[in-house]
């Protein structure tokens, strides 16, 4: 049977990280680790009373606790892509329970908020025994996505372009993840000046798609551009088979979303 | 193992346990305090028939440790049953047969109770993602979403059909 710890301080829970390792589960919304983690681990820290759930806004940006949960991100964040996402996790019980910082950890196919927190180009910091430290939401994916320490904010800036969110789902509402994309692009006299692709169910876990960028940097965003784009995303993504989706019906439908986003974008 | 004291208001009732190891709130729920209209139907988040009203916010108890809800305010089916709030829409849901085996109608009911106190006027489409956390596999939810409906109707002095 697990042990419960209710750490009173960011410097307390950091500590029974360092000190318990891999035999302690962390439980924010509970969502997956009541399902997965929790009832295994043999100590279990509930984060929830550590007050990480505070927004606060600058200069366009967003500093966001990682205890956000989806239902605060519906109801006060100002960026309708992050507004979409978090409308896509599971139904309203969910939803108040689900926290960001949780789904930066999601498993696969899941992670529908983290999807636009690396169109966002956003960073995470987490707290440790040694201190604070910082690092890009996609340096931390591609580094294996292992939590050090407490994972305490996300920031990001405001949208460095136009931002399109769309998921591929079974079902309107609270359905499963098939695939998601995450497309900010900023034009620069009719070319693509800036663009960042983020993919979600193409992978381990949520992934910037370079290939795709490139494709799209420095060309009108036209039918040609948003082509190749959709092509490269498609060829470059490793999507995985489970019971929700196929990997060849996955990769498809990735093509098919960023050619829908890219669309948008260009439309305005 | 440290063992912590927790209280809850369960249905305004002042509730104490001890506790130690992870429980969840739909074990103390279900099992210590006897209030069966908590279900138990996937305990993974899933279904939503633990579904239940914490601090004026649906939750599922199945995944809620109940050592983070202490001093919280609880309330299931038993607790809307008491206070008779509830009375029409158990009214709506035998007219509009939204009930067949029963085994999803509690959550339904906290679901659509916590709906409704959000938004009091709600459309078909905000009623179908109100309880798209809730499976029925019995109805094909569309008596659910009449019954809803036809209580929405009578709250604003229109004839339930
Ligand atoms: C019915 C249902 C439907 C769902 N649908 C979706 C969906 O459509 N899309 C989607 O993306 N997800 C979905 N999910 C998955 C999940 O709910 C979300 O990904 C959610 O955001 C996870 O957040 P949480 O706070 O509940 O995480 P928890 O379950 O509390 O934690 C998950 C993991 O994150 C780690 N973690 C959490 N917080 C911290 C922290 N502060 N520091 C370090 N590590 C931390 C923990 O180690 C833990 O293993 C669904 C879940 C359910 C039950
Ligand atoms: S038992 Fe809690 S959601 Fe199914
Ligand atoms: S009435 Fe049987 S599950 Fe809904």
């Amino acid at each position: 049977m697990a042990e419960y710890l209710q750490p009173g301080s960011l410097e307390e829970a950091a500590g029974m990280i360092a000190s318990h390792g891999s035999s302690l589960a962390i439980v924010a919304g509970g969502t997956s680790a009541m399902r997965y983690s929790a009832p295994q681990a043999e100590h279990v820290m509930g984060v929830r009373g550590l007050g990480m759930n505070k927004i606060e806004h600058f200069s366009g940006g967003l500093s966001l606790g990682s205890g956000v949960t989806m239902s605060q991100i519906r109801e006060s964040l100002p960026i309708p892509a992050l507004q979409e996402a978090a409308r896509g996790v599971g139904g309203p019980a969910v939803q108040n329970m689900a926290t960001i910082g949780g789904n930066i950890f999601a498993r696969q196919p899941y992670g529908d908020v983290a999807v636009v927190l690396l169109a966002l180009d956003a960073t995470v910091t987490f707290s440790t025994v040694n201190g604070e430290h910082t690092k890009k939401l996609e340096d931390f994916y591609a580094s294996g996505a292992q939590a050090d320490g407490l994972l305490t904010r996300i920031d990001c800036a405001a949208p460095g372009g136009e931002l399109v969110y769309l998921k591929c789902g079974r079902r309107r509402f609270n359905s499963p993840t098939v695939i998601a994309v995450a497309a900010c692009v900023g034009l620069d006299n009719g070319k693509v000046g800036n663009a960042c692709i983020a993919l979600g169910g193409a992978g381990k876990h949520p992934t910037r798609c370079a290939a795709a960028e490139k494709a799209l940097i420095g060309e009108a965003l036209g039918v040609a551009s948003i082509r190749a784009a959709a092509d490269q995303a498609a060829g470059a993504c490793s999507p995985g088979t489970d019971s929700v989706a196929s990997e060849w019906y996955r990769r498809r439908m990735i093509a098919t979303y960023l050619t829908r986003a890219l669309q948008q974008i260009a439309a305005g | 193992m440290a063992s912590r004291i927790v209280s809850l208001k369960v249905n305004g009732q002042n509730e104490e346990f001890i506790v130690g190891a992870l429980t969840s709130l739909q074990d103390i729920l279900r099992d210590t305090l006897n209030y069966t209209s908590v279900k138990e139907g996937c305990r993974q988040g899933g279904c939503g028939s633990c579904s239940v009203i914490i601090d004026g916010e649906l939750r599922l108890s199945c995944l809620t440790p109940v050592q983070e809800v202490d001093g919280s305010e609880v309330t299931t089916l038993e607790g809307l049953n008491q206070s008779n709030s509830i009375a029409a829409l158990q009214q709506q849901f035998i007219d509009k047969y939204a009930a067949q085996c029963g085994f999803c109608t509690p959550g339904m009911m906290v679901a659509i109770q916590a709906l409704l106190d959000r938004n009091p006027n709600p459309s078909r489409d905000e009623i179908t993602e109100g309880l798209a956390g809730n499976i029925c596999r019995c109805t094909g939810y569309l008596p659910i979403i009449k019954a809803v409906e036809g209580v929405v109707a009578e709250m604003s002095g229109a004839s339930g059909d």
